[in-house]
């Protein structure tokens, strides 16, 4: 009776989730919106904060209808990057990076839920505890946080924390003042471009505006005394700034990613600050040089983008979801073991049930209906 | 790899160029600066203020402990503490530990390059989330700003300069505030950010006794600094205490320091540690 009723919950929920749920369909469901500037020079977007999302969206293989607001009255009205969804608007690269999380991570443990209903050996005290954690994701709570990021160990968590910090502090700063507050730079590249972008007559307000924001966010932060201008500043920002590259150099080293061979979060953030710096054709950039100098990141940099944003990969990508549709379904199921091993210490019994999963969802049963629904859940690569 | 170590050259001789003068011994009357203890004296200086004294204390060098209304004016930075060296003045924990290291002591030296990125992050990051959060609850909360930030920090100038002072001072880190993104945040918000951070501290952490294992850096001075200082300042509420209590390792770090480091501390003023408590 239990069993029957938890179904019956669980194909509402995923039916529900399939219908609202970003991932998945491409021709059912409302997907999640993005609002973000427009790309140039070889990027989706120029604008740093956009550039995060895009990396991650594509890192965690959710699907967003990008909107760019280019030569739309968004250009001075909407805070981007912003991600509509159901009614509902994220703003914040860290905001809509937990948003995201949480929405895959919702779908892993519904996958999981209606894997184990199809398998009666799982006990009921699991299913009651993956049923507990897909309620408390649907209400929001607790909020997720960097360091609950199911791909890492908690110390790599709180690793990721520590360099946006670093990131935000010593970086953020000297990429505002490359773009908008060095003259010649703004002259002859940002203001054209964004001059460019904007609609008749908003074109004269927001380049203005944001430089006189990046203008005041440096002094207000860097500037000690109200003494200093923004010459004496400059120095110390800039040093700070090749710093800050030089370090996170050292720690990428000759990997791939940050963490290994997968991105995470951490690359995102990575990535969305130093991409403009290294594509942007700069006519006075301290920095870019010194950036240059830094293979690895270039390198970084350039393989994000080759394996992530370009249309090639993407078809390369889908000739492999066809030929082999288990692969990437293993590496969710791998992932959600490790989810639940956190949450309970049931791996062994999970373990069997999950590992023969593939041949079993496609047996003819009572809970069919569910998987043949569950289907495009789980095809979504 | 030579160009890593072609940039680090660089940057060494620009800390080296900077500072022949720092090439004399430390001296006996080194002191420290910071506002008045018992009146003046806000959370966010404080803290500052004994991550400076630990780091010193770490190292070996002797330091007194001076404390003057205008601490904050006479500071190069405007920010307290600054320490007086000899004839150099140099203000914040960052440029204290390169004019120390400049002067052959120093920390980290036993650190690779990936421990360092490391240490510098974490350090940033108690900067951004833990200080900014300081901030925040003593001056953009109103109550605790009517309460105690503006009174306290006003407390040694008479009418009407206390007033003009203290709003001016206010003012200031609001703007700040909202250029960095933080005036939109509620109170609530600011403590999860701040429980965020400890967590990650004490996921860093872990069993070790130090954050890099059996040698204190100025990591450690830094975060003892912040999280001792939150443990023992009376604010308006115990919110923000309890949420760095919820993590033991970072108590037992903080008694560990405080032991260690603070001796004389202890025995002058037995009554007064909340760590005892515990």
């Amino acid at each position: 009776m239990y069993f029957n009723k938890n179904l019956l919950w669980v194909k509402v929920l995923s039916w529900r989730c399939a219908l609202g749920c970003c991932c998945m369909h491409t021709n059912m469901a409302e997907p999640m919106e993005l609002l973000c500037w427009g790309g140039d020079w070889d990027l989706p977007s120029v604008h740093s904060d956009s550039l995060i999302v895009l990396a991650y969206a594509k890192f965690s293989g959710a699907k967003l209808a990008v909107k760019s607001i280019d030569w739309t009255w968004r250009t001075i009205t909407a805070s981007v990057p912003q991600l509509h969804y159901e009614g509902s608007t994220v703003t914040e690269p860290a905001q809509i990076l937990n948003f995201l999380r949480k929405q895959a991570e919702m779908k892993l443990y519904i996958q999981l839920y209606l894997l184990s209903a199809t398998k009666s050996k799982m006990t009921p005290t699991c299913q009651k505890k993956i049923k507990t954690r897909i309620t408390e994701l649907e209400k929001g709570s607790p909020p997720c946080r960097f360091n609950a990021d199911y791909e890492l160990t908690a110390k790599q968590g709180a690793d990721t924390m520590a360099y946006i910090a670093l990131l935000e502090e010593k970086l953020r700063p000297a990429l505002l003042h490359t773009f908008w507050v060095d003259a010649e730079n703004y002259v002859n590249l940002t203001r054209p471009w964004f001059t460019s972008h904007s609609p008749f007559p908003l074109n004269f307000f927001v380049p203005g505006r944001q430089a006189s924001l990046a203008l005041s966010r440096i002094l207000l932060t860097k500037a000690e005394s109200p003494l200093l201008n923004i010459t004496e500043v400059e120095g110390k920002i800039y040093s700070e700034a090749k710093e800050c590259l030089n370090l996170l150099s050292h720690r990428l080293g000759n990997f791939h990613f940050f963490f290994g061979d997968t991105p995470t979060s951490l690359d995102a953030f990575v990535f969305g600050h130093i991409a403009p710096l290294i594509k942007a054709p700069l006519p006075s950039g301290q920095l870019q040089k010194h950036l240059n100098q830094l293979d690895n990141l270039c390198q970084f940099c350039n393989t994000i983008l080759k394996n992530y944003f370009t249309d090639a990969s993407a078809e390369k990508r889908m000739d492999c979801s066809l030929t082999a549709p288990h692969d990437p379904v293993d590496a969710n199921l791998q992932k959600l073991t490790q989810l639940v091993n956190k949450e309970s210490n049931l791996i062994e019994k999970m373990d069997d049930n999950l590992r023969s999963s593939p041949q079993h969802r496609h047996e003819t049963k009572p809970s069919a209906r569910a998987s043949e629904r569950n289907s495009p859940l789980l095809s979504k690569h | 790899m030579e160009r890593y170590s072609l940039i680090c050259e660089m940057s060494v001789v620009h800390v080296m160029s900077l500072s022949t003068a720092a090439a004399e011994p430390w001296p006996e009357k080194a002191t420290l600066y910071q506002p008045l203890k018992e009146d003046q004296i806000l959370l966010s200086d404080s803290a500052s203020s004994l991550a400076v004294q630990t780091f010193l204390r770490m190292c070996g060098l002797p330091v007194q402990v001076s404390c003057c209304a205008n601490a904050e004016y006479m500071s190069p930075s405007g920010k307290v503490p600054f320490i007086h060296v000899g004839n150099q003045v140099v203000s914040e924990l960052g440029p204290i530990v390169q004019f120390i290291k400049a002067k052959g002591h120093s920390l980290s030296d036993g650190l690779d390059d990936v421990q360092r990125a490391e240490m510098k992050a974490y350090m940033e990051l108690v900067n951004n989330m833990l200080l900014t959060a300081e901030l925040y609850i003593q001056w953009c909360d109103d109550y605790t700003a009517t309460e105690i930030s503006r009174p306290r920090y006003s407390s040694p100038y008479s009418w009407p300069l206390n007033h003009i002072l203290a709003y001016q001072k206010q003012w200031e880190v609001q703007r700040k505030m909202n250029a960095i993104g933080w005036s939109g945040k509620s109170l609530e918000q600011v403590y999860e950010d701040v429980s965020q951070c400890c967590q990650a501290l004490s996921q860093r952490l872990g069993t070790q006794p130090y954050f890099f294992n059996k040698q204190p850096t100025e990591l450690d001075a830094l975060v003892f600094g912040h999280l001792f200082t939150i443990l023992t300042t009376q604010l308006t509420n115990d919110e923000l205490a309890e949420k760095v209590k919820s993590y033991t390792n970072l108590l037992s770090f903080c008694h560990r320091i405080e032991h260690t480091y603070f001796k004389e501390h202890d025995r002058e003023s037995q009554s007064g540690s909340p760590l005892k408590r515990q």
